[in-house]
C-alpha cells in the first residue's frame, strides 16, 4: 500500500464522517491554538526583556560597589562587627579605582554613577524620582547615545538635566498631542510641545539635615530637614522606553556628575545607609558600571574585581534569574495549552474508537481480501495523522489570530491606563514555535491514534465479518 | 494432479462460556489443483470454520493445514495476510462488499493491499468486471446493485490477485433461485475454463451434486462422507 493510497483512504474515511471529523479536528485546533498563543506570550515576554537587556549592553555590564556588605552581621545586630569588617576592606570607588579598572584590557568602558532621591517641580507639578549623575562623556555610549529630543550634557559641570519619559508621565505631561488617543489620557495629561520643554528650567528639590532644627534651636515643630532647590535647565529628553524596560534603567532624571555632586543632599534611606555612606559624597562614587568587550570575560573580570575588594554584581546573573522565572511562566502557560491538547487527544481517541466500532465489518472485509494488520493500523494511524496535521495548521493560525487580537486589546488597554511607552508586542511567534506546534500536534494525534489503530489491527476477521 | 490443499487431523475448539465447543474434530482431507469441492452439512457442522481456516482467516487449534505445501498453522499474522491476499480468494453469502466504495473500487481493494499501481489495478478491475458481465455497473455502489450483481462483483474481487483457490461460503444463500443458478454456472465456468480450484460451502445439495467433482459431508466437525461425483478433467 503506497503512502498515497493510505492518504486517499484516510481522507475518504474522514470525509464519510464529516461532522465528527470536523468536531474532533476543532478540538485539536483549539488545543494547539491555546498552546501557541500561551507559549508565544511567554516567548514574547522573554524576548522583550532580552531585547531590553541587549539594547542597553546589560549582559556585559558589571556593577561594582565599594564594599562587601556584611548583611548577615548587620542583621544579627552585630553592627560594630560589620562596620569593622567593612572598614578593613573598604576601597573607595574614586577616580583611582576607576582608572585601575579602565586599565583592564577586557574592559570597554567604566563609568561612575551617583544616585539619590529627589523631588522635581515643573509647571507647578511635583513628583518624586531618582537623580542619577553621570559623566558627560557617557553621551557617546549606550543607552545614552540616543536621545529622544534635545541633547546630552555639554559638560560635567553644566547646569543641565535630562528627563526620562517616565518622569514626564509622572509629571502628567505628554509630548505627543495625539498620543494614545484615549479620553482618559487627554484628561489627565497635559500636552506640552517639545520646543517649550527643552531649555526650560526645572526645580530639583532635595532635603538636607538641618542641624539647627535637630537641636531644637529653631524649633518650629518640624522634622529636622529642610529643602533645597536647585534649578537646572532641561537639556534633553530620553527616548520612549523600550518595551519592558524598567524604571530602574530608563526612569529618573540625569544630571552631569559634577553638577550632581554640588546638589545638597542628605541621603537617608536607612540607618545602614547613613552609617556606611558617611563620607561617600566627597570620597567616591556610589557605583561603577563596568562594560566588557566580550561576554566570556565576565567571569574572570568579576573574580579580579572581587580580589580587589570590590563588591561586584553582574546583571547577567539577574537575567539568569529572570530567565528561570520565565521558564516557570512558560511551563505554566505551556501546561494550560497542554491540557487543552490532552482533551483534544481524548477526542481523537474517542472518534477513532467509535470509527473502528462502526467499521468493524469493513475492517474484516479488508482483512479477508488480504490487508495485513500493519496495513489496517497504518490506515487508522493516517487518519489520526491527518486530523493532527489539519488541526495543527489551523491551530497555529488560530493561535496567531488570538495573539494578535489579545495584543491589540492589551495595547488599547495600556494606552487607556496612560502608559507612555511605545507600543508593545506582547506575543512572539517564532518559526520554532510554529514548527514545534505542528510537530507536537502530529505527535499527539499519532499517540492518540496508537491505541485505536492497534486495536483495529488486532480485530479478528471472522468475528468482524459476522459483525453488523 | 498436484495436491493443493492438505488438512491433517485438524481440530478447532471454541470456548463458549465455560464449555469448549469443537467446531472441527479431526478433519483430514486433500484437494488437488483444479478440483471443485462442495462442503455440505447442517449448520454448525464446521463447514464454514474449515473454509475460514483454509482461507487464513481463522486458525486451527491443532493439526496441520497445508496449502501449496506451506503449513498455515505455522504462519505468523503477516504471512497469513499474504496468504489471504495472494493465494486464496473468498466470496460470502452476504457479499461483504464495502458499501462506500463503487464496484470497481471494491474489486481494486485486494490489489491496493498488494501494492499495485492505480492504473494497473483499475485496468485489471475493469477487465474482471467486464468478464463478469458488469461493464455497465462499474461505478455503482453495492446498494445500487442486485444480489446477483453484487456477488459477481465479489467474485471479481476474489479473483483480483489471481488466486490459486476460490473459497465460496454459501455464495447463493442470499440469492433467488434463478440468480443462484447463474452464479453457480459462473463458478463452474471459472473452474472449467480457468482451472480454478474451488471449495464451496453450500446447503444446496442438488446444485453441489451438479457442479462439483467431490462432495464432502460434514457432521459435528468431522467429514463423515466423501462422495466422488465426476472425474476431474
Amino acid at each position: 500500500m503506497s503512502l498515497f493510497d493510505l492518504l486517499r483512504f484516510s481522507l475518504e474515511n474522514l470525509r464519510r464522517t464529516k461532522l465528527r471529523t470536523l468536531l474532533t479536528t476543532l478540538g485539536v485546533i483549539i488545543g494547539i491554538g491555546a498552546l501557541v498563543s500561551m507559549v508565544s506570550f511567554g516567548a514574547g515576554l522573554q524576548r522583550n526583556v532580552t531585547e531590553t537587556f541587549a539594547a542597553n549592553d546589560l549582559f556585559t555590564t558589571l556593577r561594582v560597589f565599594p564594599v562587601k556588605m556584611k548583611i548577615e552581621e548587620a542583621l544579627s545586630g552585630n553592627l560594630a562587627g560589620a562596620m569593622d569588617g567593612m572598614q578593613q576592606k573598604t576601597r573607595a570607588l574614586d577616580d583611582s579605582a576607576l582608572a585601575l579598572i579602565a586599565a583592564m584590557p577586557e574592559v570597554a568602558i567604566v563609568f561612575p554613577e551617583n544616585t539619590f532621591p529627589v523631588r522635581v517641580r515643573f509647571l507647578g507639578r511635583e513628583t518624586n524620582t531618582t537623580l542619577r549623575c553621570l559623566p558627560a562623556a557617557m553621551g557617546a555610549y549606550k543607552p545614552y547615545d540616543k536621545m529622544g529630543w534635545g541633547a546630552f550634557f555639554t559638560s560635567d559641570s553644566a547646569h543641565e538635566v535630562i528627563l526620562s519619559y517616565y518622569t514626564l508621565g509622572q509629571l502628567h505631561l505628554s509630548l505627543d498631542p495625539a498620543e494614545k488617543d484615549s479620553a482618559e489620557t487627554r484628561r489627565t495629561h497635559r500636552h506640552i510641545p517639545v520646543d517649550s520643554l527643552i531649555g526650560a528650567e526645572i526645580e530639583v528639590i532635595t532635603s538636607v539635615f538641618d542641624l539647627g532644627q535637630a537641636l531644637g534651636l529653631s524649633s518650629n515643630g518640624q522634622a529636622p530637614f529642610s529643602e533645597r532647590v536647585t534649578r537646572l535647565r532641561i537639556a534633553g529628553i530620553r527616548p520612549k522606553p523600550h518595551a519592558f524596560s524598567s524604571p530602574q534603567t530608563e526612569g529618573g532624571i540625569l544630571a552631569p556628575m559634577v553638577t550632581g555632586k554640588k546638589i545638597p543632599r542628605f541621603v537617608f534611606t536607612s540607618m545602614w545607609n547613613m552609617l556606611s555612606r558617611r563620607n561617600q559624597a566627597t570620597e567616591g562614587y556610589d557605583v561603577l558600571y563596568v562594560r566588557l568587550k566580550k561576554l566570556s570575560d565576565l567571569g574572570p573580570v568579576r573574580k579580579r574585581l572581587q580580589a580587589l575588594n570590590f563588591s561586584v554584581f553582574a546583571l547577567a546573573d539577574q537575567f539568569d534569574e529572570i530567565r528561570r522565572g520565565f521558564l516557570m511562566i512558560d511551563m505554566a502557560l505551556g501546561a494550560v495549552g497542554a491540557i487543552a491538547l490532552i482533551v483534544a487527544s481524548l477526542g481523537i481517541i474517542n472518534t477513532m474508537v467509535m470509527s473502528i466500532l462502526e467499521r468493524t465489518r469493513e475492517i474484516g472485509v479488508m482483512k479477508a481480501v488480504g490487508a495485513s494488520g500493519r496495513q489496517i493500523q497504518s490506515i487508522f494511524f493516517f487518519e489520526a495523522g491527518v486530523i493532527g496535521v489539519l488541526g495543527g495548521c489551523l491551530g497555529v493560525a488560530l493561535g496567531w489570530l488570538v495573539s494578535r487580537l489579545a495584543n491589540w486589546i492589551a495595547n488599547i488597554w495600556m494606552a487607556r491606563q496612560g502608559g507612555a511607552g511605545a507600543e508593545i508586542d506582547f506575543f512572539y511567534l517564532p518559526i520554532w514555535l510554529i514548527v514545534g506546534a505542528l510537530l507536537f500536534s502530529l505527535l499527539v494525534s499519532l499517540l492518540a491514534g496508537w491505541y485505536p489503530a492497534a486495536r483495529a489491527s488486532r480485530i479478528n476477521p471472522v468475528e468482524a465479518l459476522r459483525h453488523d | 494432479m498436484a495436491v493443493l490443499i492438505e488438512a491433517i487431523d485438524l481440530y478447532k475448539q471454541y470456548r463458549k462460556g465455560e464449555t469448549a465447543v469443537a467446531a472441527l474434530a479431526g478433519v483430514t482431507f486433500a484437494v488437488k489443483a483444479g478440483e471443485f469441492i462442495s462442503l455440505v452439512g447442517r449448520s454448525g457442522s464446521g463447514k464454514s470454520t474449515l473454509l475460514n481456516i483454509i482461507g487464513g482467516l481463522d486458525s486451527a487449534t491443532s493439526g496441520q493445514i497445508k496449502v501449496r505445501g506451506c503449513d498455515l498453522t505455522a504462519m505468523d499474522r503477516e504471512s497469513l495476510a499474504l496468504h489471504r491476499r495472494n493465494v486464496v480468494g473468498m466470496i460470502f453469502q452476504s457479499f461483504n462488499l464495502i458499501p462506500s466504495r463503487t464496484a470497481v473500487e471494491n474489486v481494486e481493494l485486494p490489489m491496493v493491499f498488494a501494492g499495485a499501481s492505480r492504473a494497473q489495478r483499475r485496468r485489471r478491475a475493469e477487465e474482471l468486471l467486464d468478464l463478469m458481465g458488469l461493464a455497465l455497473r462499474k461505478h455503482h455502489r453495492p446498494a445500487e446493485l442486485s444480489g446477483g450483481e453484487a456477488q459477481r462483483v465479489a467474485i471479481a474481487r476474489a479473483l483480483a490477485n489471481r488466486p490459486a483457490i476460490l473459497l465460496a461460503d454459501e455464495p447463493t444463500g442470499n440469492l433467488d433461485s434463478r440468480t443462484a443458478v447463474e452464479i453457480l454456472d459462473l463458478l463452474l465456468q471459472l473452474n472449467q475454463e480457468r482451472r480454478l480450484t474451488i471449495l464451496m460451502v453450500t446447503h444446496d445439495e442438488p446444485a453441489a451434486a451438479r457442479l462439483s467433482h467431490r462432495m464432502l459431508h460434514m457432521l459435528d466437525g468431522e467429514i463423515v462422507q466423501q462422495q466422488e461425483l465426476r472425474r476431474t478433467t
